[in-house]
Order: structure tokens, then sequence, then C-alpha cells
């Protein structure tokens, strides 16, 4: 089923992305992404619960593994701390996810949306 | 039918059409999609790039295939020449006509093309060749690993030494035309010395329609068909799946089966070359000089080959003169003649190449027919029988 | 798997198969069809009977097919030849931004070689215009070249409208009809074109064959480009694979008979898969106000991105653009000269239909392309800003 050579996590969190979707409230941060050449997005939101991330929901435009990492970074996120994910680098992601060298961009969109988060 | 003509083609190996089947009645698809049977021809596309490799001990990156020897040869010297600095191009003169012809392009472009002089046998004059080489510019040299015609084999790796020290380094490429070498003796890209190698696929028993360029990673290239960046922008062109696919098990079988061949066909030989012994007026060329196992070309003075060749083919017997791609034209073979063959005698020439399957029976009465042949032909025509076309 | 990629390469049709199998199998015909000897003959006999067939399906005469590997040899060889035999007289060349790649890489390759080329581009609809051709022209223009089909868009060109103005002009006009042959209705007696590029894998002959029509009166001269021992009337050397020419030959033939049938037929079931596709709002059909042959539709779909939709679609053989390219990851340079931004031309996919396709298989696509565009656009934050 995953004829294209992605690698087997990418592939299941593209085809079955877990916390597609976006959030409101007061207790929401949104963060934002993107790659001006090829115009990929990531949009990532987080629901606070004092201290403690209890909600997660990403949006994204681009290739299989940006969508991969927008799934992975909501399951990351449930239950820890801001401070904590700030710590996320985008080699991390890469390597979580089996990302190819050559696609470290899409897991770097995932750092920069990592660090743009604010409130809504 | 007895078919002695396999320098000229062979016929398709059973064991190679099975392979090719599923690639001309099967699963289809352009090796270039990315969808999954895309990717199941390109993966049938790079296994027999491995495949011919190993026939000659290349590295699969170093194999570009093309639609046969004659684009091989075609792509190897335009596409250096293309890439080089204006300079000289050495070529034998025994060379097959897709490389002189490549030859005389380029030297209608301005290039200076020289011909490399060879001796009686058909094996490139060192010394003469030597002389050459000091003169300095030389972009290529073409030449041969076996000829078409006359069976005779070049000391190709002794002749590269010599190109490689003779310019600067990298700046003289030599060209191995290897087409009718491949499956006939053992062959070595990386020993041979040569940047560039020449393979067909229907001279070993594969299809029609596929041959290959070895070439060297550190060799600048120019492509001889634009457009698609297939081969990685070397050549242009939807891939002819099937006919790799088949070219690739064609040199497998080659490889795996070279020793058979090559016994086999050196016995048929010795044999039929007894069987010719003394018949009235016989030469044969190159016969001093090593050759192919399979190959066997003489002359019967004073018998013009079309006329001989039309009665054998009546009586069923497939051989040529020589070059397939000359047939037609009544000129006698510049390949002969530069061994210095007068060209009345090189106008009688009859090559006999003998396939993988032939037998003695085959041998034996090939070799009764001519005699026979001969003797009518002696009866009818006493003195010389030059016959007009 | 369904195979929606026949502008890609077809499958054998069966008769070529079996037609094909002679001069392959054990016992059958094996001889070099340039050799004298009587299994010569049969080779050769046999590569003259497909020259004909070959011709006849255009309006040609067997002496003004010259056997290649491909279209793309075709192409490089009527151009590359073209230049070369008339590069004294001019150097340059009238060509369109939406040709294959096998005419544009040619045509860049001449440009470093003292070539002018010209690069029209075609209207939204794809088609350029005899009137913008002719406008181009230059006392210096030796040769245009313009594809009768694209492969992208499958949008056709009036060939028949421009080749009289060209003729009368004296300019020679080359046409790339690897995607025309066998779906449009060629008659080169009436249409004055010059040089034309055919393919056998296209219209379900074997891959690895082409054919470069080179019309005799008036005579088009061409530099030979494959040198060696003097085919084709010396305009292309090499051993003719006789399987693969028999091969061809009975699928143009084959092609001639169904041309009405398949035209009518597949014409139907694409425009069932545009209605199906039509659930979903925001698509675009590419080239779709001008005439287009009837196999091929290709739509872009606002709000997705094209290697996630083709991803997600792993069950489609489809493909996005040209074959060739698909592995570039750019977005296709055929539909940005139609005037698409990157964004849609990245996200558009061509179905090309054929003779084996089942309107089962059709619809089976669509729904899963339906499917597969609402997922991804629920996930996509730039369909939720136009939406």
């Amino acid at each position: 089923m995953n004829p294209f050579g992605y690698s087997e996590p990418v592939w299941r969190l593209f085809t079955e992305p877990p916390r597609a979707g976006a959030l409101e409230g007061a207790r929401v941060l949104k963060g934002v992404a993107s790659t001006p050449a090829n115009r990929n997005r990531l949009e990532l939101w987080v629901r606070l619960n004092g201290e403690v991330i209890e909600d997660a929901r990403f949006q994204a435009f681009g290739c299989p593994a940006t969508i991969a990492v927008g799934g992975w970074l909501c399951e990351r996120a449930i239950g820890s701390t801001l401070a904590d994910l700030a710590t996320i680098r985008g080699r991390e992601i890469r390597q979580a996810l089996e990302i190819p060298e050559d696609r470290l961009h899409c897991a770097l969109l995932g750092e920069d949306a990592i660090k743009s988060l604010a409130p809504t | 039918m007895i078919y002695l003509d396999h320098n000229a083609t062979t016929p398709l190996d059973a064991r190679v059409l099975e392979v090719m089947l599923p690639f001309l009645n099967g699963p289809y698809a352009n090796p270039s999609s990315q969808h999954r049977p895309g990717r199941a021809a390109r993966d049938a596309v790079e296994a027999a790039r491995a495949q011919v490799a190993a026939l000659v001990g290349a590295d699969p990156g170093e194999v570009t295939f093309t639609s046969g020897g004659t684009e091989a040869n075609n792509f190897a010297i335009k596409g250096i020449a293309a890439a080089a600095k204006r300079g000289r191009l050495l070529y034998s003169g025994v060379e097959h006509p897709c490389v002189l012809e490549p030859m005389r392009a380029l030297a209608a472009q301005g290039w200076k093309v020289e011909t490399i002089a060879v001796d009686g046998e058909g094996r490139v004059d060192a010394a003469a060749y030597a002389r050459q080489l000091t003169g300095g510019d030389v972009r290529l040299v073409s030449c041969m690993v076996a000829n078409n015609e006359t069976g005779v084999i070049q000391d190709v790796a002794a002749l590269a030494t010599q190109a490689r020290k003779a310019g600067a380094p990298g700046t003289t490429v030599f060209h191995a035309d290897a087409v009718q070498a491949a499956g006939k003796i053992p062959l070595s890209f990386p020993d041979s010395g040569a940047h560039l190698m020449s393979l067909s696929s229907h001279k070993i028993y594969g299809p029609k329609g596929a041959g290959a360029l070895i070439a060297d990673r550190g060799v600048a290239l120019e492509p001889l068909l634009h457009g698609g960046g297939q081969e990685k922008n070397l050549r242009g062109g939807t891939e002819n799946v099937a006919a790799i696919v088949g070219f690739g098990v064609a040199a497998e079988l080659a490889l795996a089966e070279l020793d058979l061949r090559r016994e086999r066909a050196q016995r048929l030989r010795d044999r039929l070359q007894a069987r010719l012994a003394g018949l009235p007026g016989l030469t044969l060329f190159g016969a001093r000089a090593p050759r192919v196992p399979n190959t066997l070309q003489f002359a019967v003075a004073g018998v013009h080959s079309a006329t001989l060749l039309g009665l054998l083919d009546k009586q069923g017997f497939a051989v040529s003169s020589g070059s397939a791609c000359a047939s037609g034209t009544d000129e006698p073979s510049h390949v002969l003649l530069a061994m210095g063959v007068p060209a009345e005698l090189a106008l009688c020439a009859i090559r006999v190449s003998l396939g993988k399957d032939n037998t003695e029976d085959d041998v034996d009465r090939f070799a009764a027919a001519l005699r026979e042949l001969l003797a009518g032909l002696g009866a009818a025509m006493p003195g010389m029988m030059r016959t007009a076309t | 798997m369904i195979y929606l990629d026949h502008a890609a390469t077809t499958p054998l049709d069966p008769a070529v198969f079996e037609a094909m199998l002679p001069f392959l199998k054990p016992g059958g015909v094996h001889g070099n069809p340039a050799s004298d000897h009587l299994e010569g003959k049969r080779a050769r006999d046999a590569v003259e009977q497909a020259r004909g067939q070959v011709a006849r399906l255009i309006g040609a005469e067997p002496g003004e097919i010259v056997w290649t590997s491909g279209a793309t040899e075709s192409d490089n060889l009527a151009i590359k030849g073209a230049f070369d035999f008339y590069k004294e007289r001019g150097r340059h060349i009238v060509t369109s931004m939406t040709e294959h790649k096998a005419v544009l890489d040619t045509c860049r390759h001449l440009e470093t070689q003292g070539a002018k080329v010209t690069y029209l581009k075609p209207g939204t609809d794809g088609r350029v215009s005899p009137e913008q051709v002719l406008a181009a022209l230059t006392p210096e223009t030796v040769l245009v070249s313009l594809m009768w089909v694209n492969n992208e868009t499958g949008v056709i060109q009036d060939i028949a409208a421009l080749a009289p103005a060209l003729r009368a002009k004296s300019v020679l006009f080359h046409v790339d009809a690897a995607q025309a042959a066998g779906k449009v209705a060629i008659d080169l007696r009436a249409v004055p074109v010059d040089l034309m590029s055919l393919s056998a894998h296209k219209i379900y002959g074997p891959k690895g064959m082409g054919a470069l029509f080179v019309r005799k009166r008036p005579r088009a001269r061409l530099a030979p480009q494959l040198h060696g021992g003097g085919h084709e009337q010396g305009m292309r050397s090499g051993t003719l694979p006789t399987h693969q020419i028999v091969g061809m030959g009975t699928a143009f033939q084959v092609a001639g008979e169904r041309l009405a049938v398949d035209h009518e037929r597949l014409g139907t079931l694409r425009d069932r898969l545009l209605e199906r596709l039509r659930a979903l709002p925001q698509i675009f059909v590419n080239g779709e106000a001008a005439p287009r042959v009837a196999g091929v539709l290709n739509v872009s779909f606002a709000g997705v991105e094209g290697e996630s939709l083709r991803a997600s679609l792993p069950e489609l053989a489809g493909s996005s653009g040209s074959a060739c390219s698909s592995g570039t990851g750019e977005s296709s340079y055929v539909l940005r000269a139609l005037g698409r931004d990157d964004d849609l031309a990245n996200a558009s996919l061509r179905f090309s239909l054929g003779r084996t396709t089942a309107a089962e298989e059709i619809d089976t696509a669509a729904a899963q392309v339906v499917n597969q565009v609402r997922r991804l656009r629920a996930l996509s934050p730039l369909w939720r800003e136009t939406a």
C-alpha cells in the first residue's frame, strides 16, 4: 500500500493523520510555519491546561512528510509542557519519522511551527 | 536452413524470450512513471543493467542503454567530441562502418581524423600507432576488440595503455567497440584500459533493438539523444524495457556459458578450416592472428562472393561476405583492403560465423557443399570466374 | 491497480504480440534484415510490409518512413538533422513552450550550436495559433516544430491550417505526432507537413520503436544523426529490430481500423470521468476550451498539494504531467505555460484512458480521487482560506 517509498511512520501518519483540525479558545496557542519556495505550510494549535498541553491539532498543505510532521507533533505535544516542546529540533523530527536528508525542510517546518506558537 | 551468419545477428535464445515475454504481453508501464507498475519496469531495467555490467566486469552505474551497437558507437565518438576541445581522433583502419562514419562526419566538422594502419593480419601496427600518439592533441582513440569480418582480436589493453600514457592525464580517451567480442572471448572493462566500451544485444542471442555504452564516469560525455532525462540524462527516450530485460539475460547467459561456447566454436571452426584446407585458390584472412573462435573468413581466388553466396543460399546456407550492413554494395571490404588484400581477392570474401547451436554436421555439410559448388563452377567456367552482379 | 496512464505507454495489442512472436520464438525469423541471404530477406520482407502499414495510417508513401528507436530519436533526427542540413540557409527555429522534452531539450542543445529558437507561448486553451507562428517567422527561419497532440493535456493543434502557410513560405514543418497517430485522423497527402515523428508504444505497439516521416515530394533533406552501415536510405544506421518493426506495423494497422471506435468509446468514458469528478468544487480541466483527443483528461485540483494527491492514490496509475519528468518534483511546464499557477500546475492529474479501460474502473478511480481530494482539502489550511 506504500508504493512510493515513504518511511513507515510517514506513511502511517499521512494516510491516517491523527489530530487533524483546529482549536479555539482562551488557552489556545497557534503556530504557523511555511516554506516560501514550494509553499508548504504547517499550522499547529495547542491548548494548555496550566503548564501542560492537553490538546493539539494541525493542518498542513504539503507533501506527505509535511502532513506526517503535523500529526507527529500533535501526538508528541499532548501531555508535555511548552518548554519541553520547545526543545524539539528538526533533526529529531526527521529521525523519528525517518525522513530522508533531502526532505529535512519538512521536519524543520515542525520546529518552526513550535517556535512560532503564540496566543490566538 | 543452416545459419552460419552469427556475426550479422544471432537468433534469440529461447531462455531469453521466456524472460522477455511478461514484459511484452504482461504488465506494462513506462519506467519513468512514478506509480507502482512504473517502478516495477524500472526495477527490471536496473536488474538488466547489473547483468550487462557483469558481462564485462563493469559497475552497473557505468552502463547506459542504447538502441544498439550503432547508437553506442555514435554516442561514444560524438559524445566525446562534443565535450572535448578540437583535436585529433584516431581509429583503426578495420573499424565497423558505425565507427568510420561518425569519424567522417566529425572530419566534415573540422576535426582532424586519422586512420591507424593495420598489418597483413588486420592487427594495429604498434609502431605506427605509437608515432601517431606522440603527435599530441589526441582526444579519442577508437579500436574494436574483435573484427566483425575476420574475427581478428586487437590487443586493446596494450593500445589503451599507450593512449593513456601519451597525453596529459585524462586528455586521451580510449573507446573499444566490443560488439563482436562480447560473448565470444572473456572481456573485462576495467582491465581493458578503455574508457568506453560498446556492446550489442543481438550479437549475443539477445533481442535486436538494445545495446549499451559502458563509460568510465570520469569521462566527459555529451548525450546523443536529447529529451526526457532518462539514463541519468545521458540518453533520452522511453526505455525499451522488454529488449533491455532480454539483453540482460542474454548477457548473463553469455557469461555463464562463455567457456562452453568458446570451446565449441573453436572445435567447429578448426574442423571447418581443416575441411577447407587444400581448396585451390583458398586464402584465409587473419588466420595467423588471434581470432574470436567462431569466425572464419576466406576467399577462393576468382570466385566472386556474390556468386558463391547466391548459390550457397539456394542450398540453404546462410553465410555472408562480411559486414551485413555493407551488403548490397559491390565494393571490396575496407577491412580486407586495409590489410593489404588485393581488391580482386577481397571481392571473393566469404565469412562463416558460427553460433552456439551449430553442429559438426552443419560444418561438414557446408564444407561439402562448398567443395561441390566450386568444383561445378570450375568445370563450367575454367580459368578466372569473376562474375559481375 | 487501475491503469489510466495510456499516454505514458500502452500495453501491446494482442494482435501486435501475435505478429511479433514469429520473429522472436525458436525456429522463427531471426535474420538481419540487411543480410543478403534468404533468412535476411524474410526479415526484410516483414520490415517492408510494416513500413507500408505505418505509411498507410498517415497517408504517406512507404519510402517516406524511416525507422528509429522511438519518438525521442525521431524528434532528435528531425530537428538536428534539418538544422544541420539547412543551417547555411538560416539558423532560426520556431517551436512552442509546451512541446515534449525531446523537442525542447533538442532545441536547447542546438542553441549551444548556434541556433536561434523562438518558444511560442500558447493561449490558455493550450493552442498556438497559425497567426502566432507566422508572425514569429523571420527570413532566417528554417524549421517550425509543433506537436499535433499535447501529451499532458491532449490538446490538438491546428496543424492542417498551419502547414500550407509554412509550405508557401518554404519553411520546413516538423510535427511530433507521437500522441496523435491512431487518435486523430492524419492524411499527409492533404496536409503538407515535411517531417513527422511517430511512436509505437503510445498506440499499443512495442517500446523502443518509432519512425520519422520524411517527405519525398518536395523532398525534405536531413543530415543523418546515427552514422554507420547506411541503413534507411542513409538517414539512420543501425540493425533494424525486425520484431519491433513488425509490432509497430501491426499496431498502426489496428489503430487505423479502430480509430473511430476508440474515439467514440474513449470520449464517452472521459466524459463520464469528468462528470463524476465534478462532485468536487474548484477543479479545472486543462485545455478545456480546445479540441482534445478523446482519451486524455487533465485536471487541476485547488487546495491540495500535488505529491500528497498522488501519494493518496496508490491504486491509481495516472500521472502528473509527462512521465518523463514526473520524477523531478517540478510542476508541469506545460500547465504553467497555459497560465496555471505553480500550485494548480502541481496539483494536477492526467488521466489517459485506453482500449482496455472499463467503465467500472472509471467509476472507482473517480470515487477514489473525489474522496482523497476531500480528505486532503480537509487538512489543508489553504483550502480553508479559499473556502
